[in-house]
């Protein structure tokens, strides 16, 4: 083996990437992170905080119910005192609610294929549930899908936890640091030229998030990636009414009420994407949409007020799932980015199997539907 | 990715002008530009014009009642002063005046979004002007937001507004013109100021004095006889406090300070605030235009030319392809109503050169802007900003909205949260109502305090919309929409059916 044998260099210092090192790192690697601003700055800790299962696409129900595992016991991964600060609140449910006859039909054969999978977290929801679940709901709800074991964190707070945690296992961060060019070391690994000085590893792991495209451009590989900007509106503050998560099913609605009473809005209504400023910009001609979407599923909510709007920069892949493994015959080249907007309940079962996967040399079968290899004919077409 | 030239609007525009604000300098712009034939459409939060100094003003005139006769003796000639200037205005058919509108969006292409009860939209015109005046410098102190601590500013408003006097012990802190005004025209509605304890000092008024100007005399004249009549009326005043706090339980009971190496305490019922006035940013910073930092006043103001036009500070690929947004009046650099008045004619004018239209702007106008501002340099001098001149002890709540101290925001600073976005991000600090209106300030000083920076540019918050709260039913029938920004993109990460490939099913 090379001198780099057990060495990581990762790009992106994010949830994904803090998650990976934290594994890495207590299984004895050396691991160091870079990132072009802070730790966590971008998707990691600006988006929603949702800990779904609910509707998820079926190749990242295995992960997701694996990392569910991993929020339960959180202080097993962070310590106690950080897990506590991330207010990891599980079993409040999420819900995705139907408000048409389309909407219902669809709900009704997704619980039977999810059945049939053998992934059965979601149940069906009559007309009487959702009523008794959501005060409020509007007359036209038809039922859903529930998802109990679901619920949210507070992203921010993961993020720092993770961080914190692969720190005290051993990794190192750099941040403001931003990669100028990789190029491969003779005898094995990459080298990262950057704003701060030369890094290496034997394995370099692109956690690039909405710049992963950009970062495997650089080590000269092709994939697909959009960079997206997810946008959510919060409300003023309201008497607490809402536990669950609420989803729509073909509306642009993810809708759910924070400890302190605001309403937090979502849905994947995008904004406008600057990732060379590193920022993004709300739309507000798409946000009625969205208002629209929350009102015809809670009609007495017209008078509550938006506050605020905010945007953050996310990768989607052309099939709405990740990448996640080794680039086209590059077995020390990871790239682990393009979470389309939902990888944050993933992030430690993301980390562990890429960790696992790295230790023992064998792809973890969590894995195997996020191989880049399915872009590769789009890439040559 | 997003072109240049998606940021023209597609959609035809509503007036040649629209414009933010009814005070008098966005009144004096309006009535300029009607009488060149120019279609205006203007935008105003309060029911009637007049802005924060004519307010209420037509309404006070026309009663008869002896306490609204009381009342307008005691704002004096500088308050009734407005009347013509409102006549004027709402004599105008070519103005479209639009009160009780609440804007809450401007982008520097011309499109201004607006919000009237449950109804809002967009507008468009080839300019925009924002005249939406100034608002007082945020003083975060200890107890400072304990019910019975106001601002000098705020109590003017019930006093114009609903008549409304104080009662009971009142004791006014600060300083600047509008501080020793009020006074003047409380004790003139029967109220006699405790105690008025102010942070300028003599010195400052020495020093001040190689600023006066001709031009300048008048207003100086006109403060001094205020200092005069407190001082026959028996008003105790002291000068070259620090170190206010307010104390109370409940709500404020007495106020204490350091002046002269001593602490003082004064017991009072109500304690009126006040550390000069600061151009509004948030409509400014909302629509992504350049700030510059005015190092006299400790503040931010809008970096525009002579004659008001603003210029962007997005980043290039948002960049309309002309900066259409022209700022004037107290909006655009502090200077009273006067030269509020002159700013907005000069405004005026530009814009007819501009449209081809008028004779551009006057020797007169200019000349008018120039006097009106001459007192400033003094003004500037004499008053410099005082409660906010340290910055608060850790204690201290400094954002009011999510109830942060200085404390948490320094221990979050020191960690890493050296960009006001990620500190925001980090503490909810500017998330509330308010939207930073309070405490950007603060949080910017706070992190150059850390920094050890002086004389740079403080930085900002990125300024999102919406910049004033939007109820949802408002939102959602959103009307003057631009069909090229509508269309509507989402992360679709909803999954499809797949019944037929069940077998690949991983395994965990």
């Amino acid at each position: 083996m090379s001198r780099q044998s057990e060495t990581a260099l990762i790009i992106g210092a994010g949830l994904q990437g803090c998650s990976i090192a934290l594994f890495l790192a207590r299984a004895g690697w050396n691991v160091t992170l870079l990132d072009k601003n802070v730790a966590g700055r971008h998707a990691s800790s600006v988006n929603a905080g949702g800990l779904r299962m609910l509707m998820r696409d079926w190749r990242e129900y295995p992960l997701s119910q694996r990392a569910m595992e991993h929020w339960v016991h959180l202080d097993r991964l962070v310590g106690e005192k950080a897990a506590d600060a991330c207010e990891v609140r599980l079993g409040v449910s999420q819900i995705g609610l139907a408000l048409d006859e389309a909407e219902m039909s669809w709900a009704v054969g997704r619980a039977e294929d999810m059945k049939k999978r053998g992934l059965g977290e979601e149940e069906l929801l009559s007309r009487e549930d959702v009523r008794t679940l959501l005060p409020g709901v509007s007359e036209n709800a038809l039922g859903g899908l529930i998802s109990r074991r679901d619920g949210h964190a507070n992203p921010a707070a993961a993020t720092r936890a993770f961080r914190e945690a692969a720190v005290a296992a051993g990794a190192r961060i750099v941040e403001n640091c931003r990669v100028l060019g990789l190029e491969r070391v003779r005898g094995g690994g990459w080298r990262a030229e950057t704003s701060f000085g030369q890094h290496e590893g034997g394995v370099l792991i692109n956690c690039g998030g909405a710049w992963g495209a950009r970062v495997a451009a650089m080590a000269g590989q092709t994939l697909p990636l959009k960079t997206v900007a997810p946008s959510m509106m919060v409300t003023a503050r309201t008497q607490p009414f809402l536990t669950p998560v609420v989803i729509g099913i073909d509306r642009p609605l993810s809708f759910k009420q924070s400890a302190v009473g605001s309403l937090v809005i979502g849905g994947g209504i995008l904004g406008k994407p600057c990732p060379d400023q590193d920022t993004s910009f709300t739309v507000m001609d798409r946000m009625p949409q969205s208002a629209a979407a929350t009102l015809e599923a809670f009609p007495a909510l017209a008078h509550v007020p938006v506050l605020r709007t905010w945007t953050g920069l996310e990768g989607a892949t052309p099939d709405g799932i990740p990448v996640i493994g080794p680039g086209q015959g590059t077995p020390d080249l990871w790239h682990v980015f393009g979470f389309c907007g939902h990888g944050f309940q993933l992030s430690p079962a993301v980390g562990e199997a890429v960790a696992k996967s790295l230790v023992s040399g064998t792809l973890e079968a969590t894995l195997a539907p996020f191989d880049c290899g399915r872009f590769a004919s789009r890439v040559a077409a | 990715m997003t072109q240049a030239t998606d940021m023209r609007p597609s959609v035809p525009m509503d007036a040649d002008i629209i414009i933010v604000g009814c005070g008098p300098a966005g009144m004096t712009a309006a009535i300029e530009l009607a009488e060149a034939n120019r279609s205006v459409i203007v935008l105003d939060m309060q029911p009637t014009p007049g802005g924060q100094i004519f307010r209420n003003l037509e309404d006070n005139i026309s009663q008869q009642s002896s306490d609204r006769q009381a009342l307008l003796a005691a704002l004096g000639p500088a308050y009734r002063a407005g009347a013509d200037l409102i006549r004027r205005f709402r004599a105008s058919s070519r103005i479209d005046y639009r009160p009780l509108t609440t804007v809450w969006e401007v982008r520097p292409d011309g499109t201004v979004g607006w919000l009237r009860g449950m109804d809002a939209g967009y507008l468009r015109a080839t300019t925009v002007i924002l005249a939406h005046g100034a608002m007082e410098r945020p003083v975060p102190f200890p107890g400072w937001t304990l019910p019975g601590v106001m601002t000098a500013g705020s109590v003017q408003t019930l006093l114009k507004a609903g008549n409304l006097k104080p009662t009971g012990n009142v004791v006014l802190a600060g300083t600047g013109p509008l501080l020793l005004l009020l006074a003047t025209q409380l004790h003139k509605l029967g109220v006699k100021p405790t105690l008025i304890a102010r942070t300028d000092r003599f010195s400052d008024g020495l020093r001040a004095m190689r600023y006066l100007r001709r031009n300048g005399l008048l207003p100086v004249v006109k403060g001094l006889g205020w200092l005069a009549q407190l001082k026959r009326s028996g008003v105790r005043m002291t000068s070259g406090v620090s170190d206010l706090a307010a104390e109370g339980e409940r709500k404020v009971e007495a106020v204490s300070f350091t002046v002269k190496g001593r602490r003082v305490r004064q017991p009072c019922d109500l304690l009126v605030v006040h550390d000069g006035i600061v151009p509004a940013i948030d409509i400014p910073n909302g629509a992504g235009l350049a700030l510059q930092w005015d190092q006299t006043n400790a503040s931010w103001r809008p970096r525009t030319t002579s004659d008001g036009l603003a210029s962007s500070a997005l980043p290039p690929d948002l960049q309309p392809e002309r900066c259409v947004v022209r700022i004037t009046g107290d909006a655009r650099r502090i200077g009273g109503a006067e030269a509020t008045i002159a700013h907005g004619r000069l405004t005026a004018q530009a814009i007819l050169a501009e449209l081809r239209k008028g004779d551009g702007i006057s020797s007169k106008s200019q000349q008018a802007v120039d006097r009106t501002l001459s007192v400033r340099p003094f003004l500037d001098a004499a008053f410099p900003p005082g409660l906010s001149a340290k910055l608060p002890d850790d204690n201290t709540i400094v954002c009011r909205c999510e109830e942060l101290t200085a404390g948490a925001l320094r221990e979050k600073i020191r960690a890493g949260f050296g960009n006001m976005d990620a500190l925001r991000g980090e503490t909810r600090c500017g998330m509330g109502p308010c939207q930073g209106r309070n405490c950007m300030i603060t949080a910017a000083r706070l992190i150059e305090e850390d920094r050890g920076a002086c004389g740079s540019t403080p930085p900002v918050f990125r300024g999102r919309p919406p910049i004033r709260p939007l109820p949802l039913g408002a939102l959602a029938g959103l009307t003057g929409l631009d069909p090229s920004a509508t269309e509507l993109l989402t992360l679709e990460d909803k999954p499809e059916h797949d019944v037929e490939a069940t077998s690949d099913v991983p395994a965990e």
